[in-house]
Parts: C-alpha cells; structure tokens; sequence
C-alpha cells in the first residue's frame, strides 16, 4: 500500500473508530434494550422477542405521534425552505450589500439562541393573556386566545417557532448562495426584460438546486431533534396534539411508566423509518 | 395604622430571626462536638419553594455542622419528578432527592431512597413533625422523607368580588356553580374558577380526584378488580370539564403555577387549591390581593386532597453508611425548626410542617386567626385520595394525558376515555 493509497485510511479509520464507539454502541444497546421487558424500577428482565414492536400497532399515542412526527417534518421543512428561499430572493433583489450584511447579521440571532429559551421566550409571546403576538386579537374581540391550547392550532405554533430559528438562517445561507452565482446568466436575462420573479423561478433556484436539496435534507435531521423545543412549549400536549415519536418514548421511558424496553422499540422503530426514508428522498433527488 | 403595621412587622421580624438564631447557635454548639461526616459537598434534586431560598441564604450554617457545602437543582413538579426517576434509577448523582406522596411507594419499593430515620440526627426530633406529614412520610412501615411542604386543601376566595356581587362562600358543590356562575365575568378580567388542565398524577388529576372521591369513587371494587370508569368518575370528570368553563385561559394547559398565578394576580374570584396557597396569597410580595382575601373548607362533598413533599436520601448516590449519614444531616438541617422560624419570619407558610411552629405566638402573629382557623378546619375533610402503590404514577400519568385530552377538546366521550383508563389499570395490576 503506497502513501498515497493509504492516507485516506489514516483519516478514516480514527474517525470511524470514534463514531463507532459514540454511535453505535448505544444504537445497539438500544436495540438490544427493545427486545426486553427492562423498566426502571427492577434491575431484572427478560428478553420477549418481538413483543414490544407488536404490541406499538395497537397503541393509539404510538400511532397519533407517527402521523404527528410526519407533520411536523412536512410542516417545519417546506416552512423553513419557503421563508428562507423568500427572503434569501427579497435579500438579493431589494438590499444594497452593506444592507444585506447587516440583515444576516440580524437573521443569524435566532438561531444562536438557545432553543430552549426560544421556546420560553414564545410561550409566553403565545399566551393568551399576556403574550405580545395575542394581544391584537384580545384588542379587537376583547377575548383571549389560547393557541397553545387548542389542539388544532398547537402544533402550528410551535412549528412556527422552529420555522422561525431555522428560516431566516438558511436565508442568510441561500443570500449568499446567490451571490456565488456567476452573474452572466442573471445579467443576460436582465436584458431580455426577464422580471425578477422569473429570473429567480427559471434560472437561480435551479441553478441551486443541489445546495437547496442539501439544506432541506440538513433541516429534516433538525427537525427530528426537537424534543426541546415541543416540550417545553407544550410537552406533547394539549392531550396528544404535538406528542412526536421522541416526545412519546421519552414519555414512556421516563415521565410515565418507567418502559424502557418500550421506549427503546420506538427508538429503533423511528431509527429505522428515518433511515428508509431519508434513503429513499436521497435516492429520489438525485435522479 | 400603616407605620404601627409596619413597627409591628419590624418586631415581629426581629423577634423570630433573634429566636431562629438563638436556636441556630444552639444546634451548631450540639454538632459541633459531634464528628463531622460529609467529605464532600451535596447534590439536591428539588422543586421550587420559596422556603427553599430561604434556607439556601444559610448555606454557611451547613458547612459549620458538616464541614461541606451543597447545591440544589430546581426543576418544576412534573420535570422534577421525570428527572429524578431516572437518576435514582440509574445515574445517582444527587444526594438528596425531593419526593411527595404520589411517587413515594415507587421509590421506595424501587429502592431508589434510603429509610431515612437510621440517618437523621435525633436533636432535630422527627416527632415535632405534624402527625398527617409523618404519615404521608411513611410506607411500608418505614420513614422515608422529611417534610418541606403539605397539608390538604384550602378554598380561597376575594372578599370585594364576593361583596360586590352579594353571594356567600359555597358550602356545597351546588352553591359552588351558582356562585362561580354569578361572579364570572370574562369581559372585565374576572373568571369564576380556577382549575388545573395541564397533564400529570399531581397536576390536572390531583385536582380532579376530590371531585371522584367526593362521589363516592373509590379505586377498586371490593373484589379487587379496578372501577376507574365507575359512574362517580364519570360525574366527576363531567363536573371538572363543566367547571373550566369558568377558568381563566392559560389554565387550560397549565398547573399550579398557573391557576394560582391566576388568582394571585386578580383574575380569579374562587379557588379550590392545595393549602400553601392561603399564605402565598397573603403575602403582598407575590400576590396582587393580599389584602381581599378570605379563606373555608373545601366545598361539599370535595375531599381535601392530603399531600405532603420532602427530602429523602438518595441509595445510588450516597455509596457508604458515612455519605448517607451526611445526607441525613443536610435533610434534619433544611427541614429544621430553626429553619422553618426563618421561613416564618419571612412568611412563607407554605413551607412550615412543625407542630411546634404551628403552635407558637409567632405563627399566630404572622397570619392572623382566619388562616390558621381554616388551615385547622379542612384538615378535617382532608384524605388520601390517589391509590397509595407504586403503580400509581403510571396510571395516575396515563390518565393526565386522556383528561387534557377531554379538557382541551381533543375528545369528547368521557365514558370511552375512562374505558381506556380502566383498560390499562387492568393490563398494569395484572403485571
């Protein structure tokens, strides 16, 4: 093996060495945990085979927090990337560069907040009879409004929150993704009295397709980590209304029962559903 | 009159710190010459409680008794009760963990706590302790906490609302919702009735059961199989559900931060609520109407829901007999009568447990006679409502989630969702 062949191994290997020991030991412990009936209060348990897993297609909250993680998915990626590659395109058409810099300077704070202040900061901004973002309509109708409340609205809210963190820092990122672009093809359209609109639909949008491809992808990963964000703001509730696959095996491992057998099974069980899926989407998009 | 209030305040004040002092020199000069047994400084696990700061504010004093300092962790009720679950199951980097009676057979039968009399100094005189905490402190035949708080429940209302609308305290639940019903009104910021919606065995269910037991509910047939879905928890879970109608917004998905942040801030004209309540709302430090409020019993048939919360020593996390023992000192220490005269005198009634304090002049002086007289009167109707097993947080907590479920509308057929609740108390008593 000559230096050249391998260095790519000397770089590789440490690191491989180290995913495996942070990754996968609890992915197998995890596993290994969801095919037994351990909970925390007795050191004793027994391996029951499929048992768990079974038994999740006749829990109801397992079902309803499926359907909810795939909402909040769908909701808070096609949220982000929408405000995101608008304000990129408003950024881009309507700012000078010195302005643009000042606006991302100004778009970077919600991201570095931390994301549970973020949720406290909101839940309050929510509430029904204190919070700044009701106050217009308790002005206007004299009644309060609680949306965190209602399980219609719940899940909305705090997807509005997360949109909110993620959205205006991909816009910072797609800005200057725009401003990477080579301009001839942008200055050309200018000339054949492109509007702006159609500059950006035909020719900038496509252009970044496979960085706009990765970014959504980056903020579905997010997406799946937002145990903090949804519990502080509602902790799953009102009832069940935004109780999201992680919030449901947290809740059964730790606030509830104590099941950590259980909770382990709907682990491997979003494990395994976000590997097929994103496998799939990956497969999809490259086309 | 205000600079005589305030003179008699500056006394008082002096007279209990002097007192607490006094005591305080007393117990230093005892431990002094017993032998100092932490080696290293406490981890507490608690939830918040004005008291608590208070008895923080004299860290100094500890590390003369045990020569070692310490650090308490706050998280509220139902984070607090996640979090120290799975510590003491598994991690035990606390010392000392703050457990109430709803989780207490749980961790005690888990092994998660230590019987607490084995290490806890005998000059602090567990016995001064008031009988119904001692008894809440007890499972199995063993002491396992020492307590911070507790009591029964305590019915609080605004004399100016009730003056102005001419109505009487309820004395049944009837008068209640005629009551609630006259006073409501929305749309000048006031609400009739505060309740608690938000999930949890000793949040939204807490509240709840009165209205269960009060009715007649009772957790288990006499056979032994579960009655969760009986007909007096379908007429309690209706009452409940009917009288939210006329609590304030934000209540809904909140607790008891939230339903008595509600009344103290003036919003709410009656409230049905664990007894440290009547203290918080005299003080005028955390409440907007310290000075229009009154106090009585529960109304009929609601059973006073007897609760008590406190500090017990942790088995993961104190290794050796030694490390137990000093966990046991921080736990006499903090739950002290010298430390409870501070609390005192800082008029924090909601965290006095000792029938000594109860019964001094102080006490007296401090609240007046109307508070203590009701305080008295509703330990009377005061029970242990929950079902006193291990088994409770699981089920207590299954059913939190279905009733936010039918509070907030997500569902509506109250006899399907005690179906589903009895349903699982089936499945866990018979595991």
């Amino acid at each position: 093996m000559n230096r050249q062949s391998s260095l790519p191994f000397v770089f590789l290997v440490p690191t491989i060495a180290l995913l495996a020991i942070l990754a996968l030991t609890p992915t197998l412990y995890a596993l290994s945990m969801s095919f037994t009936d351990r909970s925390l209060f007795s050191p004793d348990f027994n391996y029951i085979g499929f048992e768990n897993y079974l038994q999740l297609w006749s829990d109801r909250r397992f079902l309803n927090s499926a359907v909810v993680s795939v909402k909040w998915e769908v909701i808070t990626v096609t949220g982000t990337m929408i405000l995101a590659v608008g304000l990129g395109v408003l950024m881009f058409e309507c700012a000078s560069p010195r302005a643009r810099n000042i606006y991302c300077l100004i778009f970077l704070i919600p991201v570095l907040l931390p994301r549970v202040c973020a949720a406290f900061v909101w839940k309050f901004a929510f509430h029904p009879l204190y919070g700044i973002v009701t106050y217009p309509y308790r002005a206007i109708t004299g009644k309060p409004l609680d949306l965190l409340a209602d399980p219609t609205s719940a899940l909305m809210v705090v997807a509005f929150v997360d949109i909110w963190q993620w959205g205006f820092f991909f816009a910072v990122i797609i800005v200057k993704l725009l401003e990477s672009l080579p301009p001839q093809p942008i200055e050309a359209s200018r000339l054949d009295y492109a509007r702006p609109w159609q500059i950006h639909f035909y020719i900038t949008i496509p252009m970044l397709r496979a960085p706009l491809i990765s970014l959504a992808l980056v903020k579905a990963i997010e997406s799946l980590r937002s145990f903090d964000l949804i519990y502080v703001m509602t902790r799953g509730g009102p009832g069940i209304s935004t109780e999201t696959l992680d919030m449901y095996a947290f809740s059964q491992g730790f606030i509830e029962s104590g099941k950590i057998g259980y909770a382990s099974s709907i682990a491997v069980f979003m494990l395994i559903l976000t590997i097929v899926a994103f496998t799939i989407i990956w497969k999809k998009v490259n086309k | 009159m205000v600079k005589h209030r305030e003179e008699y305040l500056v006394k008082r004040n002096t007279c209990l710190m002097l007192s607490a002092a006094s005591a305080a020199v007393i117990i230093a000069a005892q431990s002094a010459a017993a032998q100092q047994v932490c080696t290293s400084d406490l981890k507490i696990l608690a939830q918040p409680q004005t008291g608590l700061a208070t008895t923080e504010s004299f860290a100094q004093e500890f590390r003369g008794l045990s020569g070692v300092g310490f650090q308490v962790d706050y998280l509220n009720e139902n984070d607090r009760r996640a979090r120290s679950q799975a510590d003491a199951s598994i991690i035990g980097s606390y010392n000392v963990y703050y457990v109430d009676e709803a989780n207490l057979a749980q961790f005690a039968s888990s092994g998660w706590i230590t019987p607490l009399l084995d290490h806890y100094p005998a000059e602090y005189d567990f016995d001064d302790f008031d009988p119904g905490r001692r008894a809440t402190a007890t499972y199995d035949g063993q002491v396992w906490f020492a307590p911070i708080t507790g009591g029964g429940d305590l019915m609080v209302y605004r004399t100016d609302i009730f003056s102005a609308a001419g109505v009487e305290p309820p004395k049944t639940l009837e008068e209640l919702f005629a009551v609630v019903e006259a006073i409501h009104d929305p749309s000048n910021g006031i609400y009739g009735f505060a309740l608690r919606g938000q999930r949890g065995s000793g949040a939204n269910v807490w509240r709840w059961m009165p209205y269960f037991r009060g009715f007649g509910g009772e957790w288990f047939n006499v056979d032994g199989t579960p009655a969760f879905n009986s007909d007096a928890a379908v007429r309690a879970t209706e009452t409940y559900l009917r009288l939210f109608e006329y609590s304030p917004p934000g209540t809904r998905t909140g607790s008891w931060d939230e339903s008595t942040g509600a009344f103290n801030s003036g919003q709410v004209a009656l409230i049905v609520e664990s007894a440290p309540l009547g203290g918080m709302s005299l003080n005028a430090d955390a409440s907007n109407v310290s000075d229009k409020v009154a106090f009585g019993i529960p109304p009929e048939p609601l059973t006073g829901g007897g609760y008590a919360h406190g500090f017990a020593i942790g088995t993961r996390g104190n290794a050796s007999a030694a490390d137990r023992d000093c966990a046991g000192l921080w736990i006499a220490w903090a739950t002290s009568k010298e430390n409870e005269l501070r609390r005192l005198a800082a008029g924090q009634s909601g965290e006095l447990n000792r029938t000594s304090v109860f019964n001094s002049p102080e006490f007296s002086e401090a609240f007046g006679e109307a508070l203590p007289a009701a305080l008295e009167a509703t330990s009377a109707v005061t029970k242990v409502n929950f079902w006193q097993n291990e088994k409770w947080p699981d089920l207590g907590n299954r059913w939190g989630i279905i009733l936010e479920e039918l509070i907030t509308g997500q569902r509506t057929d109250i006899q399907d969702a005690l179906d589903e609740l009895e349903a699982y108390a089936i499945q866990i008593t018979a595991n």
